[in-house]
């Protein structure tokens, strides 16, 4: 494997601005110094295609989150460019790259995501009431509709199940129609009742709204919602998978299992 | 092992530490300056003393009838023939006569040097060689034109040997020539002037006579002499030993020094209470924190005492470290004291073994104490709460607290009643001080309560105008009640105790104003700001353009049944007419021997009008004096008047206190023409009606912004606390607060939010001040409405001013937590366990 491996994420070598709604060129990252120098990526590029639902698995110490972390502006990278849209996040300044994450990115976190003083309605509208613009009601009530959260929306976080409280989440980042969605182990703090229940929102919600979601996940049956997967090993991206099952993503994991244990 | 948590503890939150040892340290700062200052005055009082009274065996002097300073020596002083006669006693050496009274000298600036109404005395005495004092400069004084002066005087003044100076007593102005100037080592701010023993028998007493007579020995034992001199000595006249004569200065000194000392410590231990709220919410606050990691110590074995022992191990480490640094801020409080009080070269600190004690004890038992409560809960936390995620402190339910609060509330207003009605002879200070602390407990367990509906009124504008942030700031203040209302609390008590300070004051004021204008019938007045009137002064007044007529009054102390009384005495028609009297039984028609009082004095003591009073006067003798008139209270006249014929008749050299004038006419030129008139009495001062006010009005001010200023102290360590609650809500939030800037709070917005919560917080507290503050000062005024307290009167812009005071108090607070707040690092933050 070498770091001139084509973008994996796409049929194309070279991909068109226009489709993807996130994109990584060439980044690396790199966390301490000496011995204790760790690469957490290792000049990766990838695009992320718009309108479909991307998931990056890897095993623990991949770096998929710090990926996921550098593409959505919440870290920075030591060399490469990441593109959000037409934006080029590492030339922005705080102030920039909170706006960004504001106007253009939704979040969803694996657990305590929400802001336990607001209700679940006033969560939803969060972001929107920090940019001081008014939602669109009528695309709230879709997205309200969508995740059934109508008769929960009075409820504080404390009054919700996990999987209630993982759908308010959902609905936030959905709710202000961001360009892209960054979604970290959604279902790691769930059943897999619930898990299942998120991620078939998820999963409708590209596929209905047209909804850009990259989610990173270890759980090959959450990646099966998937349209792709993108499979990193020790900051690398190794391998795609386009239209995944559960037993295809398994199986190409067991594939990194004796490189990983063999470091 | 345990041991070992508790100190990882320490080292691991060392900010939080800080915020709750500074705390520590501002309360017992208060307690340790006070005392090692008073500590350090006392010290130099008795060097002083000590110094001046040296070789002192025996004195000999007037008896006192009294405990008044000046008893005595003005009525019965001692003829120089005793002198002579003691001269004749084996045993006395040296002999000794001296004359003390008012004198002091104008400086180049035209000011009397070292001038006070109240404070250091300005002496005047006879310079005897091989005395007190010796001289720095110059030579003794002699002669009628001569005079010396303290070195330090002559500083302040820019004076100099040579230099003519005009010397003001209790007699026509004088003019001397300085011929020396003395050294009187620290002299704690005192001045002397010193004149040749003629002279100052003239000038401060009366020719021929002295105020005392001390003598050493030449063998004989302080007592066997005593003993001695007492043998030859007429009737009146008392000899006491020089060690009684020290002890007996140092008492008046230290009695003075005593009270200002409970008066500093009763507003230190005001800050620490406020301290111990702080202390109180930071542990709670730490221990909420450290659930998980408590639980699971409680889990893997450890006891509900280890546990609570652990955290009462932390509160004895901040105690230990702030009581050090506490001592240590103290110390250098009282150096700065003294450097502001003290006159002489010769000053160090006395620090003795109580304040350092005091310090380590306060500091470790408030912060003990303090830190108990959360500790007990600490030990209730279930081990399983290591095991669960929304982990939530068992906490008692708020019924049982309001039901407390409430009690609590009303015993301490009870005992408020008790104190402030209270007829009997004991100290109506403590049951008013424990009541009103009470009445703060109280409160403060009833604030979580009162604290919901009142954030959510007080947020409102925040949340209509500042949008997503400010709905959260008031959803933050709104989301632990018990934390916002120990916070607020401690601000509430500082603001409580100012707002009734100010509300007395301006009460003061209104009713000091009302009494000017029902009592103050005297067109003009001349008072004394320094020593007494002298007898010299009336007839110029009464000479002076546009007066039409002038009387003198006079102050005097005597015993009645044996009890202290002072009264005033004079002409009784001019002073009845100008202290607008109120006759209720009789007239003021008092002939040469009559006496009237006021109703309260006549009832207590069953006298009727012809009742024969027995008045035993300064010179020790008694008079049945008749009772003329009896008058309905009256604030300038006092309980007593007493005919000037009879006050003069015990009194060997009479001073005014008061000059009254009738003005054929009033308005500026009258006024402008006694000024004119006073010109050579710089110790004199014309007041009116409208000046008296302005005095009256200075006085109140300047009591007001004395306790303000101590009170200050406790709203300072009451904003630490607002900080340290936020600072903690900040740290407690992390996780909360990353997800925020994840989905896109800017750092202003964030730093919004965070002052909006502060000031919310930082409003209730002093609202609740507030509110408490109006009702306390309510209760004095009525308490005191018939002491002189009688029109209740709101300073409103003052009290709107505590107010905005409270809004700054949280933007302050605010800084510190909400730039913290904004540096966190997004990604580390959504991370945090």
């Amino acid at each position: 494997m070498t770091n001139t491996a084509p973008p994996p994420a796409t049929a194309h070598p070279a991909p068109e601005a226009g489709a993807y709604a996130a994109r990584a060129h060439e980044i690396s990252k790199v966390y301490g110094h000496g011995d204790a120098r760790v690469i957490a990526l290792d000049s990766v590029t990838v695009g992320i295609p718009r309108g479909r639902f991307t998931a990056i698995m890897g095993p623990s110490g991949s770096g998929k989150s710090t990926l996921m972390h550098c593409m959505a502006g919440l870290d920075s990278v030591d060399s490469g460019e990441v593109l959000v849209g037409e934006t080029e996040l590492t030339r922005l300044k705080d102030k920039q790259l909170t706006r960004l994450r504001r106007d253009k990115i939704g979040f969803i976190f694996q657990a305590f995501n929400l802001v336990p003083t607001l209700t679940a309605l006033e969560n939803i509208t969060l972001p929107m009431d920090i940019a001081g613009r008014k939602p669109d009601k009528a695309w709230l009530d879709k997205v309200i509709d969508t995740v059934g959260l109508r008769p929960r929306l009075k409820h504080r976080p404390s009054e919700l199940s996990g999987g209630q409280q993982q759908r308010v989440a959902c609905a936030r980042a959905l709710a202000s129609r961001p360009e892209i969605i960054f979604a970290d182990e959604p279902t790691g703090n769930l059943d897999s009742r619930s898990g299942a229940e998120v991620l078939g929102f998820l999963r409708d919600s590209v596929r209905e709204m047209g909804q850009t979601i990259v989610m990173v996940t270890h759980d090959p049956s959450a990646a099966a919602y998937a349209d792709q997967v993108v499979f990193l090993t020790d900051g690398r991206i190794v391998d795609t998978m386009a239209n995944p099952t559960a037993e295809r993503v398994l199986e190409r994991m067991k594939g990194f299992e004796p490189e990983v244990s063999a470091r | 092992m345990m041991g070992k948590v508790t100190l990882r503890n320490l080292a691991a939150h060392k900010i939080r530490l800080v915020l709750t040892a500074i705390a520590v340290i501002l309360g017992v700062a208060f307690v340790a300056g006070t005392l090692v200052f008073t500590d350090t005055m006392n010290k130099q009082f008795d060097d002083l003393f000590s110094r001046i009274g040296k070789g002192i065996a025996v004195d000999v002097r007037a008896k006192k009838v009294t405990d008044a300073p000046e008893d005595g020596s003005a009525a019965v002083p001692v003829p120089a023939s005793v002198l002579e006669r003691l001269k004749t006693v084996e045993g006395v050496k040296n002999p000794r006569g001296n004359v003390t009274g008012y004198a002091a000298v104008v400086g180049a600036d035209g000011k009397i040097v070292g001038q006070g109404q109240q404070g250091p005395p300005q002496l005047g005495v006879n310079w005897v060689n091989g005395g007190s004092f010796e001289l720095a400069s110059g030579r003794a004084p002699q002669g009628p034109a001569e005079v010396a002066i303290d070195a330090d005087s002559a500083k302040k003044g820019k004076l100099a040997v040579g230099r003519t100076v005009q010397v003001v007593t209790a007699g026509p102005p004088q003019r001397m020539t300085i011929t020396g100037l003395i050294d009187t080592g620290n002299l704690m701010g005192a001045t002397v002037t010193a004149f040749d023993t003629p002279t100052a028998q003239r000038l401060l007493l009366k020719p021929g006579f002295f105020t005392d007579i001390e003598m050493g020995t030449t063998g004989p034992s302080e007592t066997e002499l005593r003993d001695r001199v007492a043998k030859v000595l007429p009737a009146g006249y008392e000899a006491i030993t020089g060690t009684e004569l020290r002890e007996q200065n140092k008492s008046d000194v230290a009695s003075f020094l005593g009270f200002f000392r409970t008066l500093l410590l009763v507003f230190a231990l005001i800050s620490i209470f406020v301290g111990a709220f702080i202390i109180f919410n930071t542990f709670s606050m730490l221990v909420a924190q450290r659930t998980r990691e408590l639980a699971l110590l409680r889990a893997i074995g450890a006891a509900r005492r280890q546990v609570t022992r652990a955290v009462i191990g932390e509160a004895v480490a901040v105690g230990v470290v702030g009581s050090t640094f506490g001592l240590a801020a103290g110390v250098g409080l009282a150096s700065v004291l003294q450097a502001f009080f003290s006159t002489g070269s010769d000053s160090g600190l006395t620090i003795t073994a109580t304040p350092v004690i005091a310090s380590y004890a306060v500091g470790i038992l408030v912060t003990v104490v303090s830190a108990y409560f959360p500790a007990r809960r600490a030990a209730k936390i279930p081990p399983v709460a290591a095991m669960r995620d929304d982990i939530a402190l068992p906490q008692r339910s708020l019924r049982i607290r309001i039901a407390l609060g409430s009690l609590i509330t009303l015993i301490g207003s009870g005992l408020i009643g008790v104190g402030l009605t209270g007829t009997g002879d004991a100290n109506p200070a403590i049951p008013t001080g424990i009541g009103a602390l009470l009445v703060f407990i109280g409160v403060a367990m009833l604030a979580p309560v009162i604290s919901v509906p009142v954030v959510k009124v007080l947020g409102l504008p925040a949340a209509k105008l500042m949008g997503a942030p400010g709905r959260l700031a008031r959803q933050n203040a709104l989301r632990n009640p018990r934390r916002t209302a120990a916070t607020a609390a401690a601000l509430m008590i500082g603001l409580a105790l100012i707002t009734t300070v100010s509300v007395l004051g301006s009460t003061m004021r209104a009713s000091l104003d009302k009494q000017v204008d029902d009592q103050f019938g005297i067109d003009y007045a001349v008072e004394a700001t320094g020593g007494a009137i002298g007898a010299d002064v009336l007839q110029k007044i009464k000479r002076t353009p546009g007066v039409e007529t002038a009387s003198q009054l006079y102050e005097g102390d005597a015993r009645i049944k044996g009890k202290e009384a002072w009264y005033v005495a004079g002409d009784a028609g001019a002073a009845a007419k100008g202290a607008r009297l109120k006759m209720v039984a009789g007239s003021a028609a008092l002939g040469p021997a009559g006496i009237m009082v006021d109703e309260g004095t006549a009832k207590k003591n069953g006298w009727t009008i012809g009742s024969s009073v027995p008045v035993q006067f300064a010179d020790g003798r008694t008079e049945q004096l008749r009772l003329a008139g009896i008058y309905a209270k009256n604030e300038l006249l006092g309980p007593r008047f007493v005919a000037q014929q009879a006050h003069l008749r015990h009194t060997v050299r009479p001073t005014a206190d008061l000059i009254i004038i009738d003005a054929a006419t009033t308005g500026p030129a009258t006024r402008t023409a006694l000024e004119e008139t006073l010109r050579a009495h710089p110790n004199l001062k014309v007041t009116d009606q409208s000046s008296l006010k302005e005095d009256l009005r200075k006085e109140v001010d300047g009591f007001v912004t004395f306790l303000t200023i101590l009170l200050a102290m406790s709203v300072i360590i009451a904003a630490v606390g607002v900080i340290n609650t936020l600072a903690l809500s900040v740290i407690e939030r992390t996780r909360e607060i990353g997800l925020l800037r994840a989905i896109g709070i800017s750092r202003r917005q964030l730093r919004r939010m965070i002052r909006m919560e502060s000031i919310v917080i930082a409003l209730f507290g002093a609202g609740l001040g507030l509110a408490i503050g109006m009702a306390f000062g309510t209760a004095l005024q009525n308490a005191l409405a018939d002491k002189g307290l009688a029109v209740l009167s709101f300073p409103v812009a003052q009290l709107a001013a505590y107010v905005a005071v409270g809004g700054v108090i949280g933007v302050l607070a605010a800084l510190w937590p909400a730039w913290r707040a904004g540096r966190m690092d997004v990604l580390k933050a959504i991370s945090t366990e």
